[in-house]
């Protein structure tokens, strides 16, 4: 159960400002109040920290550019009306 | 002479869409990413299907979070299992990463600890997609800002582990063990000689750039909106010096996007770079026979 807790204490302060905020104040309180074993409190404790700040930064990108791409999907349907076109004129030219 | 059946393709890309089918000619091969089917209407499905029909396609899958102790939910399987069905790829391939915790999604793909826990957890969820597709996943290694916490194995270790663990494949991101090599202080020379050569079976390459920390350091972040740098070329050449599989290679982009010639341009080196390798490998066994 605990390495479920793990990856779950990860992805938190990972993507939760404030929780990474909390943590960076506490790291062994966070992490124990999130039921977490001494060792895990520990390596928390240790955690690459520049790394840390990098990587939320480049999630959050992440997950905007998510965002805009999927506001964007209508690209498919013009990808589709050129397959469609292409599709027709390979058959024509099979013919 | 390269004399191995290598093929190079291009991650398949709405806004490329024009220039990929005109350049079909010199395009061995599309990856397309498989989410952005699961719910798509029929019509996307018999799009993709008809691209298909002209060209080698695989499937690439990004937010199933494979790479966990936590159980892949069904659903997700399902979807890659119908969509494989549907369109029947050369492969289909996911990452050896874990993607949400506990209901929170974290938008990209994230380096769970490197422990006995994820890799039992990654080849259990391994086995349950296989048996659900039909097939084994290509497994792709990934590229991390963060040295994950709580590991207990090394990177190739781990990857070894989960490789012989669920009898997968490796999808070889070079771009990834460059940035990784540089990022975390190892030798991604030494790394491709710490994996088994014999599970690699194909390889992305990609760019990025140098991002600073707080601190003024620096770290490679893998963007993939700039070109592939030499180094990454240089690694496939050493992949392929010590791989005896034929090897698909796909090149990578994300935006920014260049125009055509420039990423025919980044295939062809990818190409000569595996000639290079598979020369020094020919000629390796020679002396060694």
């Amino acid at each position: 159960m605990s390495a479920h807790s793990f990856e779950a204490f990860l992805a938190r302060i990972y993507v939760d400002v404030g929780a990474r905020a909390r943590f960076k104040a506490n790291p062994r309180g966070e992490a124990r109040r999130a039921g977490l074993s001494d060792e895990e409190c520990t390596a928390l404790e240790d955690i690459d920290w520049v790394g840390l700040e990098m990587a939320a930064r480049s999630f959050a990108r992440k997950r905007q550019s998510n965002l805009n791409r999927r506001r964007a999907l209508p690209l498919w349907d013009r990808l589709r009306q050129f397959l469609v076109i292409l599709s027709k004129r390979l058959r024509f030219h099979e013919k | 002479m390269n004399t191995f059946a290598d093929k190079v393709g291009l991650g398949w890309r709405a806004d490329l869409a024009a220039g990929i089918l005109s350049h079909l000619d010199r395009i061995d091969m599309l990856e397309v990413i498989a989410d952005d089917f699961f719910d798509a209407p029929r019509r996307d499905i018999r799009a993709l299907k008809t691209l298909a029909s002209q060209v080698s396609v695989v499937l690439h899958g990004v937010g199933m979070g494979l790479a966990s102790s936590v159980p892949v939910e069904n659903e997700r399987l399902e979807k890659m299992a119908r969509l494989v069905e549907q369109v029947r790829p050369q492969f289909w391939s996911e990452h050896l990463a874990f993607v949400r915790g506990e209901g929170i999604e974290i938008g990209h793909l994230a380096a769970p600890p490197r422990t006995v826990d994820t890799l039992n957890g990654a080849a259990e969820n391994l086995s349950r997609a296989a048996a659900l597709a039909g097939s084994r996943p290509m497994m792709e290694n990934i590229a991390t800002l963060i040295d994950p916490p709580g590991s207990t194995l090394s990177e190739s270790a781990w990857i070894s582990g989960i490789l012989a663990s669920s009898d997968c494949d490796l999808l070889l991101d070079l771009h990834n063990v460059y940035a990784n090599g540089l990022n975390h202080g190892y030798d991604p020379k030494i790394f491709l000689r710490q994996i088994p050569a014999a599970r690699i079976k194909a390889i992305h390459i990609a760019g990025g750039k140098f991002i600073s920390a707080p601190d003024g350091r620096q770290r490679l972040l893998d963007d993939h909106l700039h070109d592939v740098p030499d180094p990454v070329f240089e690694l496939l050449e050493e992949a392929a010096a010590l791989s005896s599989n034929s090897l698909t290679v796909i090149l990578e982009r994300d935006g920014a996007y260049p125009s055509m010639d420039c990423l025919l341009a980044q295939m062809r080196l990818a190409r000569q770079a595996l000639a290079r390798g598979r020369a020094r490998r020919i000629v390796a066994q020679e002396v060694f026979v």
